[in-house]
């Protein structure tokens, strides 16, 4: 098994790329907004962009190397074995889907077999004879797949497609695109902007933003612990705050919030001066009078609901608090059901204490390494 | 009619078109996908005899396959007057077309697949063959009948360069000129007829190449 590793500066337009990302047997997700770079890093590792400098190898293989006093190399696309399922398919529309599949194949008497071999393992063989323009786009992408397996990769890219999906051919390449990195047991990067998906197919997550990672990591401790502001809000995080830290305690990092003393649990905090947040779903509604439970004791304060909003999977209320900041509490439609919950009532909340998450941004500068350990929790 | 007018006229335009592609698709393929120092120097002495007076055209080879072109003189070579300057004629003035519906041709197959291409193991020669010329093949084979129609229908230049020889190098529309000049409007009539049933076939293929796509 080899190890892709990307080390490389190029100057864009509006910004400058600057990655360092290593990927072991194991899908990486790009995540970040569009326009941030993330399509250019798949390019670079399929050669189709050259790096202004760095250096790119698989394994004890170098794809891309510019650097002072080294020997340059710049391994051609068709030289690297990198597979890759572009944004918009990229299917050549004067072929069929089996002759699509069978492209790299041309010089192998069994191509045909092949190709079908491979349609069959993404389970769009009845569809072999028709055109890219007959199929559907989540048809498409499976052929691209196919296509992109064919000529039998080191490394899968698969870039997210412009348009959307719909949910069932989000959930079904998301499930092919595990089984198929376990089963081929290769390094796969997968450039989305969308959380769901990155959490349904990754391992690890890299957060981009304009040209650099902001933060790299295994998905859930990303999602948890954003190094940064940024990294927080990219993953579209809510309750982000300033913050002063007046009180560290062995049971307690106590924070003013403009007013509010909040207690969070010890934590890390770099500097008197932090961002922290809480999620939404962590910011509990409490009943007026019924007993506190362990679990919504601390950071207990009135507020007034000033917004509500009724969301498909959730209720979403936007609450003044007495410091006059805003919080964003979100639960399932079926609890708080007896309570009146409309704009303009008061509220009781509890901002859970081990919900608090104070942001470090010394997290962002570690060395990206690959957490073995991490890892294999999320696998499978 | 005059048989051996139009034997040469289509001997002239088959062999300029065979060599307006052999010239032309490597330049449009340069001019559509590289961007160098020069590009558009390139482009515009190719589409020049486009816009030249044939005449002039045909004064620019005239001197240039003449004898005082030192590299003439030192090769040998002596095809002014013969049916050989006839194609050269043709080949230069038909050539603008071709790289022009070629060129457009090749910059609107998407790079993407192109990419595709390479990262699948093809090499450029392969890509060529396989992803760009086939996704090209209506506008390259439009720009092969507007050259061929214009090669067959040389008049200018050929003059210049090759003459007005009956039974040498008399293609079809200088035939028709003697005609006129000679007062046989019969004979002129007939071929102006076969001239223009041949410029509105191809006219009419080109528009169900370029409509068809």
């Amino acid at each position: 098994m080899s190890r892709l590793t990307v080390d490389v500066r190029k100057r864009l337009h509006t910004f400058t790329l600057d990655v360092r990302l290593e990927v072991a047997d194991e899908v990486l997700v790009l995540f970040g907004p569009s326009g941030a770079g993330k399509t250019t890093i798949l390019n670079a590792v399929a050669g189709l962009v050259t790096p202004d400098e760095g250096e790119i190898r698989l394994g004890d293989e170098l794809f891309f190397r510019r650097r002072r006093g080294e020997r340059p190399v710049n391994l051609p696309p068709r030289r690297r074995r990198v597979g890759y399922v572009f944004q918009d398919y990229a299917l050549f529309p004067h072929m069929t889907v089996l002759e699509n599949v069978a492209y790299p194949l041309w010089r192998r008497p069994d191509a045909r077999r092949r190709a079908l071999e491979l349609l069959v393992n993404m389970r769009i063989d009845h569809l072999a004879d028709r055109y890219p323009h007959e199929i559907s786009g989540g048809q498409q992408q499976r052929v691209a797949i196919a296509r992109a397996l064919a000529a039998q990769p080191r490394v899968l890219l698969l870039d997210e497609p412009l348009s959307a999906l719909d949910l069932a051919a989000r959930e079904r390449l998301q499930r092919d695109v595990r089984r198929l990195q376990r089963e081929l047991s290769l390094p796969v990067i997968y450039v989305t902007h969308r959380l769901e998906d990155a959490f349904a197919v990754g391992h690890r997550l890299a957060v981009i933003r304009e040209g650099r990672v902001e933060q790299v990591g295994p998905i859930e401790e990303v999602f948890r612990r954003p190094a940064s502001r940024e990294a927080a809000e990219i993953m579209g995080i809510r309750n982000l705050f300033h913050a002063r830290v007046v009180e560290v305690r062995p049971d307690a990092l106590v924070l003013d919030w403009d007013g509010l003393l909040l207690e969070a649990t010890p934590q890390p905090a770099p500097d008197t001066s932090v961002t922290a947040y809480i999620r939404p779903e962590d910011v509990k509604v409490l009943y007026p009078n019924r007993p506190l439970t362990d679990a919504v004791r601390h950071n207990c304060v009135e507020g007034v609901i000033v917004e509500c909003r009724q969301q498909s999977a959730f209720r979403e209320l936007h609450v003044r608090l007495p410091n006059g900041h805003e919080v964003e509490v979100r639960f399932p439609h079926y609890t708080y059901t007896p309570l009146d919950l409309s704009e303009g009532q008061p509220v009781q909340l509890s901002l859970r204490k081990e919900a608090l998450v104070v942001l470090s941004p010394q997290g962002a500068k570690q060395p990206i390494g690959v957490q073995e350990t991490t890892n294999s929790e999320f696998r499978g | 009619m005059n048989w051996h007018a139009l034997w040469l006229s289509l001997r002239v335009t088959a062999l300029a078109t065979l060599v307006i592609v052999a010239a032309g698709l490597p330049l449009a393929f340069v001019l559509a996908r590289r961007s160098f120092r020069g590009r558009t120097a390139l482009e515009v002495l190719t589409t020049l005899p486009l816009v030249l007076p044939p005449s002039v055209t045909g004064y620019y080879l005239l001197r240039a396959l003449g004898r005082d072109n030192p590299l003439m003189r030192e090769l040998g070579l002596n095809v002014l007057f013969t049916w050989q300057a006839a194609v050269i004629a043709a080949t230069v003035v038909g050539l603008p077309l071709f790289v022009q519906a070629a060129r457009a041709a090749i910059a609107s197959v998407d790079p993407a697949l192109e990419n595709a291409a390479r990262t699948l193991g093809s090499s450029e020669l392969e890509v060529m063959w396989r992803v760009t010329l086939p996704l090209a093949r209506r506008g390259l084979l439009a720009g092969v009948l507007l050259a061929a129609a214009r090669a067959l229908g040389e008049f200018g230049a050929t003059l210049m360069v090759a003459g007005n020889i009956p039974g040498r190098t008399q293609t079809l529309p200088l035939a028709v000129y003697d005609a006129v000049l000679n007062r046989q409007y019969a004979l002129a009539n007939r071929m102006v007829l076969l001239m223009t049933a041949l410029a509105l076939l191809s006219l009419w293929a080109v528009r169900r190449l370029e409509r068809g796509r």
